[in-house]
């Protein structure tokens, strides 16, 4: 997919205006703050219809503004028949747009697309197909194991369909169990919600697994390629006993039976459940000859900035994959923070593994490095785009 | 307040009715006859005077046992058990089961906290032990939800260290319904528990 328009009202900074987005792409420059990151969280705000920033929808709006709006056309990849910029039929295209308006006034979030209302917003996330690179995707390899089971679970949401249902349905299952636990329930009264996180868990577990497994020698040669030759592995290490070498869905379902079973005492006195996707770890390794290094422990910044880059060029292999388009690549001036070396082989590697529509933020003309040749330039001042 | 915002208020406050609606109820009424307007408040004093849960299964009820429970064409050997009464209107609505209910008064939520003290379950095992072998089947026909099925799981247990045979309603997909508008879930479902032809 590519964004043919854009439009924002009362979002952060940003002037209220509507943009026609050329079909390559665009370049974004100005100085910091000045609301180059804002205007690339509104295009990814229709994509998960929250900031990935973390920030709660209310501190998006402008200041005195009752809410905002934001919405998007989207036309497919290759205009069909050779046709002009300009030429879309325009019942065609509005059947392809996407819109949310949030209010202030009671927290109310409407999605439409093709201007019919969504009953769910689960109905309506990942429908821009957009994959997006910043400077903070360092924290996915450095941080806590929370920030990677969010990455997975906004990941497998967008691209496995039921992903999202069951992961729900696991959460829901497992704040009443706890809650069981905390209030020191008979025993009898936290077993009823045993097949309540096993059924939908297990289906956690198996997509997360799958997923990793699936896409373990892509991050080997992203992760060479990258760092100019040096070795690296992705892991699961799923937060039950054992390893998640399972044949099957129903296999990973009796692992966390019986890991449940176990565990009975030790959560009984912890007053929570100890083991499940909750505490399901995504680890990498650097390799050498004769060790392997766990680089959120011990890696440098700069092998964590490319286990988080690989990670991210995984990311816009399943879109790819998942909804049959070539992801928007979204790039927040992710080139500051990488040496040189690091920098000319991802822009590299980005030229030729992602070639859809390019959306990339950067200070000067001359931090530019993308696409230079062909992007053409919007200029942020202020919160204001101009051509 | 006058009586007119009074009563637009009071309407207003049901499920399912606005402002808007409420405004129009209340105008409905004071063009209609008087004794339509009386009517309504004489039953719905009724409602609130005469009606209370059935001593026996819980069931709205405006005697001491309900309508169902004295009714003595019902099948005493199978008891219904369903979360509120609402859902007794529900089930006996589709003319398919002639026994008898039992009304829990929700179901097992220990986030709100609610435990099976907070419902009618010693109730229940009072019944099924007080029928000295009569019942002998149990319906567990709780919500599909989270709740509603590990408040089914907890009554499985239970019934049957007293004897009777537990059964739970089937699920699946819903009659006069399309394929292709059925959830992922519901279609697992229907699936797994698919019956030979």
């Amino acid at each position: 997919m590519r964004l043919s328009r854009l439009g924002v009202v009362g979002f952060r900074n940003l002037r209220d205006a509507t943009m026609a987005v050329p079909l390559e792409g665009v370049a974004i420059l100005g100085a910091n703050a000045q609301g180059k990151t804002n205007l690339l969280e509104a295009i990814h705000y229709l994509e998960i219809f929250r900031s990935f920033r973390g920030v709660p929808d209310r501190q998006l709006v402008r200041f005195g503004e009752e809410g905002f709006r934001v919405s998007a056309d989207l036309a497919p990849e290759t205009p069909t028949g050779g046709e002009e910029e300009g030429t879309h039929d325009h019942g065609e295209a509005a059947k392809d747009s996407v819109a949310v308006v949030f209010r202030r006034d009671g927290g109310s979030k409407r999605v439409t697309l093709g201007g019919q209302p969504v009953e769910r917003l689960a109905d309506a996330i990942g429908s821009v197909g957009s994959v997006l690179f910043t400077p903070d995707d360092v924290r996915l390899v450095s941080d806590g194991p929370a920030e990677r089971r969010r990455y997975l679970d906004i990941l497998l949401s967008l691209n496995v369909s039921g992903y999202l249902d069951a992961l729900q349905r696991f959460r829901h299952g497992l704040s009443q169990r706890n809650s069981a636990l905390r209030e020191g329930r008979p025993e009898r009264e936290v077993r009823i919600w045993d097949e309540a996180i096993i059924g939908p868990g297990a289906q956690v577990m198996w997509t997360r697994a799958v997923w990793i497994r699936d896409r373990a020698q892509a991050f080997r040669s992203y992760y060479r390629e990258i760092s100019g030759g040096e070795s690296a592995r992705i892991h699961y290490a799923p937060g039950i006993s054992g390893t998640a070498e399972w044949a099957d869905r129903s296999a990973a379902a009796e692992d966390f039976r019986r890991s449940l079973r176990r565990t009975a005492d030790r959560e009984r006195s912890t007053g929570a459940t100890v083991v499940g996707p909750q505490r399901d770890e995504l680890r990498f390794f650097a390799e050498s000859p004769h060790r392997s290094r766990d680089v959120r422990a011990y890696g440098s910044g700069g092998e964590r900035r490319t286990a988080a880059l690989a990670l991210r060029l995984l990311e816009a292999d399943t879109v790819r994959v998942g909804r049959g388009t070539e992801p928007i690549l979204l790039l927040d001036d992710v080139f500051g923070e990488l040496d040189e070396g690091r920098a000319g082989r991802v822009l590299e590697l980005l030229e030729r593994s992602v070639p859809g529509q390019v959306l990339i933020t950067a200070p000067r003309e001359s931090d530019l490095r993308l696409r230079r040749e062909v992007l053409p330039r919007w200029f942020l001042r202020d919160g204001e785009v101009t051509v | 307040m006058s009586v007119i915002d009074e009563v637009v208020r009071h309407f207003g406050r049901l499920p399912g009715v606005g402002p808007k609606t409420a405004t129009r109820l209340v105008h409905h009424l004071m063009k209609s006859p008087p004794e339509e307007g009386r009517r309504l408040a004489r039953s719905i004093l009724a409602l609130v005077e005469r009606i209370r849960p059935c001593s026996t299964c819980g069931n709205f009820s405006e005697s001491e046992r309900c309508a169902i429970c004295s009714d003595p064409e019902r099948d005493r050997s199978v008891i219904c058990v369903v979360e509120t009464a609402v859902d007794v209107r529900s089930i006996d609505g589709s003319g398919q089961f002639r026994g008898l209910y039992h009304v829990l008064g929700g179901r097992l939520s220990p986030l709100d906290g609610v435990g099976p003290e907070d419902l009618r379950v010693d109730e229940l095992v009072q019944r099924i032990r007080g029928s000295e072998g009569e019942v002998r089947e149990v319906i567990l026909a709780t919500n599909p939800s989270v709740e509603g099925e590990a408040t089914a799981v907890y009554l499985e247990e239970l019934v049957r260290s007293i004897g009777p045979r537990v059964t739970r309603l089937a699920r699946g997909i819903p009659v006069g319904s399309d394929l292709e508008y059925v959830d992922h879930s519901t279609l697992a479902e229907a699936l797994s528990g698919r019956r030979e032809m």
